[in-house]
């Protein structure tokens, strides 16, 4: 187990540390590239008993809905799925009779930890305003873990998330897939070679926050302008690094921390997180990717996705959509309630999110109603295939469907025991696993310890409830 | 609207209504909903008949009989419930919220603040009332907030009819804000919100009995406007309810202290932290409006917020009136429902949710009906199940017996495209 364990260590952290490394001259061309690696995680998963989990109706993510069926949870991975699993010697058995299980649900589109409760300008650290293009800050450099959101989202199911900055900016900096486990850092919460992600944003929001101080953009057709401006600059810095990696000897070239995280999204190795509510833009977006041939992971909030759903499957886009969130703007105008259902019709990667600290706690409530308005309009939508929105789908836009997301053999043991059909109001988190550990049990209160913030902040005897 | 657009919307919402067979049916027309699940004021009438005629309820029982060309709709494993109530809301006067020229629900100008009636900018045409009408919502408060002055307005009772006279009280409370949000419009202090609104009172008292006086020019100045008095006067005799928004425990003591105090008709709004002194509100409060699924500590007010708020204040015998969900209390005005499911999923007792979303705020703001029982007017939602669960659906929403039209702007957008999606995958 502990073994396994250490497999889980990042191999950046590896690569980095001293000893891993042949004795090399500091100005070695190796080290240079090196050093733009993204930050370690010093997540380790945490040893824990095998455990058999009985019974239960398993909603698999992958569209399978299992009744009746055993999965053992071993080393932190899913060991196996099936009827009548035989109990391996000490392991744990959780009876699952009556209960649901899921994969561990996944918000692709939170801002718990960069816009924290209680919200306050001192806590607020999601949106660098002061530059349309910052695609040089990094989300987990806000992150303040001691935030008291994640627990409520943990009580609601949610094992893994994806912290972005805010939309005011075309480049609003990295993302950060974390794991829904207390830390008092945030490498400690860091997804262990989760890819990274950049945030951007078209539309409304650029245009306004530039547009008030009178510098551009003003107009969405600043914001291609703004947009197209930065990727002709990363290209041009992504020719002087393979020139410098080409050459083997030589100056590298001076680090640009926006130009290097923009140059990482055309070598494909950061995922574009794209916030963009109207079908017109998604597709000018689309455009704009394969001028500088780049790909994009997700369009965000995607309210009128329903509109280009057929683009979007041919694209290989996912849409992260809300179940009915409307009426804010303008560009949120042509919600509705069966978007999810219709990008899923269209045979498109539709998935759920929060990007709100009351949903984020009850996705399982926003897929149950996205699947009912898609049921009402006449559309054949089985649990088993809605809970994908929430989890295969959703780990799809990560680029960590590999990992998690389904309830197969092999993956992250992250997985959610449900008093009753999920896709009930009534149904609670019962127990929920990360890596096989467990981390919630309705039944014991206190089993990760709250977070720092709710120690007698209402009454010094006690916690914050 | 003209009447041609009228006769339009009606006729438009006798063919697209519902998935049940439907036959046109004028208001006056018996309908006979049979073997539903009825949720009556005081408990669950599992598989029962409930019969209406001219658009009142005439009967709730096993095995009704109804007159041979009455409609019958075989409501097996449905449930009906009265319309429901959203106790806080911009509707009609709220479109879009970025867009100012849509908004109209504060004031900008501090001779104008318990004085503006929201009803004044009450748009009856806006698209947020049919997307809420059909997803079973029929009445709600529509509430000014406050800008100018501690004071916002005057609330709105309307109902989301889809013809005649929508706002049935274009005043049927003022409301107030102290907490945080009074601090802020106070300049920086709760003591300060707390001295200007104790001016404000006596002030209206004065004015109140001192009118020709004032007229002749014989009285000292007051802090607010005359009008603004004048909109205060039913507040301060105890007449009309005065809404004030509270989250933090002293908050609302201070707020039960000034009711007490001024012999007001009090209504809590917000009361996040309302479970720790719900006794007293249960003493001094008619009734409380919020949302029973804030459960975060999203201000230093409401570091008490908890799931158990409204079972706990329940319990105390405070009224609960739910509104929600979330921030989008108005444009999914609706979902006020999805937090009332969650507040029986946190032990509140389920006939109580429901009547936090119709018989409390009926009888609190003088609205007729809002309960399932024989005379009322028919103003009622079938699900096709459980009415909190999300996976039930509304198969038909009457108010006063006129079946309501299921089809909004949202549903022509989504038929729309659903078409060419399915050319598309031809």
């Amino acid at each position: 187990m502990t073994l396994k364990g250490l497999s889980l260590i990042p191999l950046a952290a590896l690569l980095l540390s001293a000893c891993s490394q042949p004795v090399k001259p500091p100005a070695e061309p190796d080290d240079a590239v090196e050093a733009r690696k993204p930050y370690g995680s010093t997540y380790q998963v945490p040893s824990s008993p095998v455990t058999l989990i009985r019974g239960a109706t398993v909603l698999t993510g992958d569209g399978r809905q299992l009744n009746r069926t055993d999965v053992l949870l071993s080393n932190g991975r899913i060991e196996a799925v099936g009827a009548n699993i035989p109990l391996p010697e000490g392991a744990r058995v959780v009876p699952g009779n009556g209960k649901w299980l899921t994969p561990g649900l996944i918000d692709v589109h939170s801002h718990m930890g960069v816009y924290p409760a209680p919200e306050t300008i001192n806590h607020a650290d999601g949106n660098e305003m002061t530059s349309p293009v910052t695609a040089e800050v990094w989300a987990e450099h806000s992150v303040w873990p001691q935030d008291p959101q994640y627990e409520k989202a943990l009580a609601g199911g949610v094992t893994t998330f994806q912290v972005l900055p805010g939309s005011a900016n075309l480049f609003g900096g990295r993302g950060v897939t974390l794991k829904n486990v207390a830390s008092v850092t945030v490498q400690g919460m860091k997804f262990p070679d989760a890819p990274h992600s950049l945030k951007m944003a078209c539309g409304e929001n650029p245009k306004r926050v530039y547009g008030e101080k009178g510098t551009m953009p003003s107009t969405r057709m600043g914001n291609m302008a703004g947009f197209r401006k930065a990727w002709i600059d990363a290209v041009e810095y992504r020719e002087k690094w393979r020139a410098y990696e080409k050459k083997k000897n030589g100056k590298p070239p001076k680090r640009d921390l926006k130009l290097e995280t923009l140059m990482g999204v055309l070598d494909g190795e950061i995922r574009i997180h794209n916030h963009c509510y109207r079908a017109d833009e998604m597709a000018q977006m689309i455009d704009l990717s394969k001028e500088f041939s780049y790909t994009i992971a997700a369009f965000h909030h995607a309210v009128e996705a329903y509109k280009v759903a057929p683009l979007l499957a041919q694209e290989n886009i996912c849409a992260v959509m809300w179940a009915d969130w409307w009426g804010f703007k303008q560009e949120a105008f042509d919600m509705v309630r069966e978007n999810l259902a219709l990008v899923d019709y269209a045979k498109a990667c539709a998935v759920i999110h929060s990007d709100d600290g009351i949903q984020v706690q009850r996705l399982n409530q926003e897929v149950a109603k996205a699947m009912s308005a898609g049921r009402r309009m006449g559309l054949d939508i089985t649990r088993a295939h809605a809970i994908r929105w929430v989890t295969l789908n959703a780990a799809k836009s990560l680029g960590l469907d590999d990992r998690i997301g389904s309830i197969t053999a092999g993956k992250n043991a992250d997985l959610v025991l449900w008093s009753s059909d999920p896709f009930s109001i009534y149904s609670k988190a019962d127990k929920v696993w990360i890596d096989g550990v467990l981390r919630f049990d309705s039944g014991k209160p206190g089993l990760t310890p709250t977070r720092d913030f709710n120690l007698g902040v209402l009454n010094p005897e006690e916690d914050r409830p | 609207m003209s009447a041609t657009s009228k006769l339009r919307r009606w006729f438009g919402a006798l063919v697209a209504a519902s998935g049940l067979s439907v036959t046109a049916s004028l208001a006056a027309d018996a309908v006979l909903i049979s073997n539903a699940d009825v949720y009556t004021p005081h408990g669950i009438k599992a598989s029962t008949d409930v019969l209406i005629r001219d658009g009142v309820i005439r009967a709730i029982g096993p095995e009704l009989w109804a007159p041979d060309n009455a409609r019958r709709i075989d409501a097996t494993g449905m449930s009906l419930t009265p319309g429901f109530f959203n106790g806080d809301t911009h509707l009609g006067v709220e479109e879009i919220s970025a867009i100012e020229s849509t908004v109209d629900t504060s004031s900008g100008d501090p001779r104008v603040t318990a004085a503006m009636k929201v009803a004044d900018g009450f748009n009856p045409d806006s698209i947020l009332i049919p997307h809420n009408r059909m997803q079973g919502l029929t009445h709600a408060l529509v509430t000014p907030e406050s800008n100018a002055g501690l004071f916002a307005g005057q609330a709105a009772l309307i109902t989301l009819n889809s013809h005649g006279q929508q706002i049935l009280n274009d005043s049927v409370a003022v409301v107030l804000s102290l907490g945080e949000s009074g601090q802020h419009l106070a300049g920086g202090s709760r003591a300060v919100a707390m001295a200007l609104v104790r001016e404000a009172l006596d002030d209206a008292k004065d004015y109140a009995a001192n009118k020709a006086a004032v007229r002749r020019g014989e009285r000292r100045d007051y802090a607010l406007s005359l009008q603004d008095l004048n909109a205060l006067g039913p507040v301060v005799s105890g007449r009309k309810p005065l809404i004030v928004h509270v989250e933090r425990a002293d908050d609302i003591l201070r707020a039960l202290k000034l009711g007490k105090d001024y012999g007001l008709k009090l209504i809590l709004a917000g009361v996040s932290e309302g479970w720790r002194v719900a006794d007293e509100i249960a003493a001094g409060a008619k009734a409380v409006i919020f949302d029973p699924i804030h459960n975060l500590p999203d201000a230093y007010e409401s570091l008490g917020a908890r799931l158990d708020n409204a079972r706990i204040m329940q319990q105390a015998g405070v009224k609960l009136i739910f509104t929600g969900m979330g921030w989008q209390n108005t444009h999914n005005a609706f979902l006020v429902r999805q937090s009332a499911g969650n507040a029986v999923a946190n032990g509140l007792d389920k006939l109580a949710a429901i009547n936090a979303m119709t018989l409390n705020p009926a009888e609190v703001f003088g609205l007729k009906g809002g309960k399932l029982a024989v005379g009322s007017p028919a103003t009622l939602v079938l699900w096709s199940g459980d009415p909190l669960e999300m996976l039930s659906e509304p198969e038909m929403v009457l108010i006063e017996g006129r079946e309501m039209s299921l089809v909004s702007r949202a549903t022509r957008l989504r038929d729309r495209y659903f078409r060419r999606l399915q050319a598309h995958s031809r």
